[in-house]
């Protein structure tokens, strides 16, 4: 069991450096590129319509996807560090059952990812809301869209992070786990789609969709629950190849 | 009459290192190391660069494991410790900071790991001698003497009966040896375990009260300093030819150095005399004629120089 003096240690870690800073600045600099999107730019055909419907709003404000794969880079950051900062001697001096240990900090780092996926949809919406009377349009996202999308990317940036978290403590580092991070999220669902083209719905991408209540291809329920076993997964491996090498 | 009680012995811990190996690959770095570390005194782990001693204390720290052997603190390995943090302070890495983070931050998270208030953060702080001022700057800006003080300062967080340190002293100003060499001592004397491996054997020698000297992963040597470092004993005396004589005849090696002076080996300080007092020889001195524990050490990990490519052609 994870002790809450272990787990407060962890995201003390997490918020004790600048990298939620720099990664707080992506999420402004992508929710004013919303903004200014919504408020000068247009379809092909010169009209709005990307904007005229609550359906169209929702689409445009859902975070999820993007939260995945900004907290994932973030939990491949975090994680890695540890090695190539040594600060993973002190966790594992601290906490010698390494499996706990790895708990508290996914957890830590999981919880870091869903404070950037909920500020990252709240800040989109926020812009994208601020931008719309410049337009002839209203902002027409209900209040449980609005809620959906924000738990959504909420979710989404915890599993991302904990993903991200899992390749860096395999890879052990930084360049590398963003690399797999990358890898994991983009580059390999295409190609397992291709392999397979009934695992379409299950692709991360996907998930994120479906869970913000955009797309349909599975339920809610399962969606929410086949974006966790996306992190679940990476981080059983990272504690499996934790328990077997030398910490240092 | 009324008995007091009796104030609580201190737990000791006696380190054990049960014929460890380590293999890396091919690469045998510790190979059937056995020694022991006792509690009550300051024990310096010596040997050459990529002599294994930094291994050696990760496997004791369970951050490595033993291809062979095991290491024990106080009968039991580290992770079966029942508070682990609070038995064993550890300097290991010079750089185990995230540059970024300050220096009171690092600190407040190793104590938040270990259920330490923050007070104890400000407390440790000030006894290895980092300013307020310095605790809030980013340990990137710290300089090698400043991290050496931080990183003492995470292993004395919670007071704990054992510390393991790594090269401690490096980057240290004279000051901070100092109080390092003070620190170590009076944990000792109050029954504390010291390991600390150095490279400045000069400080080591003014430090430890015993030493394990290690070369290619193999112990050379451990034991107390004082006996491994004295290597005869200097005699002068009216009366030199006699208690020569009588020295020889009982088993010790005698050399005359001057026309009133001895060299004994093989008798120590108490024995000689004792036997200048048995046939009633007066004595003008009897004092030990000490190596440095650098040329101990040099001796125990001399290698014959290897012969260069051009020297093989050469020759």
């Amino acid at each position: 069991m994870i002790s809450t003096n272990l787990l407060r240690s962890e995201l003390r870690k997490v918020a004790t450096t600048n990298m939620p800073l720099a990664f707080l600045a992506v999420l402004v600099v992508l929710a004013v590129t919303n903004g200014v999107a919504v408020a000068i730019g247009t379809d092909m055909d010169g009209s709005k319509t990307f904007i005229s419907t609550g359906f169209d709003q929702q689409s445009l404000v859902a975070f999820a996807a993007n939260a995945l794969m900004i907290a994932g880079l973030f939990g491949a950051i975090a994680a890695a560090r540890e090695y190539a900062n040594n600060t993973v001697i002190a966790t594992y001096l601290n906490t010698p059952n390494r499996p706990r240990a790895l708990g508290a900090q996914f957890t830590a780092i999981g919880v870091g990812g869903a404070v950037l996926g909920l500020v990252g949809s709240a800040l989109t919406i926020g812009a994208v809301a601020l931008s719309l009377p410049l337009t002839d349009y209203g902002f027409m996202v209900s209040a449980g869209g609005v809620v959906q999308v924000i738990a959504a990317s909420a979710w989404a940036g915890a599993a991302g992070a904990v993903l991200g978290a899992g390749i860096g403590t395999i890879v052990r580092n930084t360049g590398g786990a963003v690399a797999g991070t990358v890898l994991a999220l983009i580059i390999a669902p295409p190609l397992i789609v291709q392999l397979a083209s009934g695992s379409a719905p299950w692709i991360p991408g996907t998930l994120a969709v479906v869970a913000s209540g955009i797309a349909d291809h599975t339920s809610d329920i399962a969606a929410v629950a086949a974006l966790g076993a996306w992190a679940i997964v990476p981080a059983i491996a990272a504690v499996w190849s934790v328990q077997r090498r030398d910490v240092v | 009459m009324a008995f007091l009680p009796r104030p609580p012995t201190p737990p000791q811990f006696q380190l054990v290192f049960d014929n460890v190996t380590k293999r890396y690959g091919d690469h045998t770095v510790v190979d059937g190391l056995s020694f022991t570390v006792e509690p009550g005194r300051v024990t310096g782990f010596l040997g050459p660069n990529g002599s294994g001693k930094s291994t050696t204390m990760k496997m004791l720290l369970d951050l490595a494991s033993a291809d062979h052997g095991k290491t024990t603190i106080g009968g039991r390995r580290y992770r079966d410790l029942p508070d682990p943090a609070g038995t064993v302070g550890v300097v290991l890495e010079p750089n185990a900071f995230h540059p970024g983070r300050s220096g009171r931050n690092h600190l407040r998270i190793l104590a938040q790991a270990v259920g330490q208030p923050t007070e104890r953060v400000d407390e440790t702080l000030a006894e290895v001698g980092l300013s307020p001022e310095a605790a809030r700057r980013r340990v990137g800006t710290y300089s090698l003497g400043m991290k050496q003080r931080l990183s003492l300062a995470g292993a004395l967080l919670v007071d704990p009966p054992v510390l393991v340190l790594d090269e401690p002293a490096n980057g240290l100003d004279p000051q901070g040896i100092r109080e390092l060499r003070d620190l170590l001592r009076g944990r000792a004397a109050r029954g504390h375990t010291v390991l600390v491996s150095s490279h400045l054997l000069a400080e080591v020698q003014h430090l430890v009260d015993d030493i394990v000297v290690i070369d290619e992963g193999r112990l050379m040597t451990t034991g107390p300093i004082a006996s491994l470092t004295q290597s005869a004993a200097v005699v002068r005396t009216p009366d030199a030819q006699r208690l020569s004589d009588h020295l020889i005849a009982a088993g010790a090696d005698v050399e005359s150095a001057a026309s009133e002076a001895l060299v004994v080996t093989g008798f120590d300080l108490d024995q000689i005399g004792e036997a200048a007092h048995s046939i009633g020889v007066v004595l003008h001195e009897l004092s030990s004629q000490t190596d440095s524990l650098e040329e101990l050490f040099l001796a125990l990990t001399a290698h014959p120089p290897a012969q260069s490519p051009k020297e093989s052609v050469l020759s």
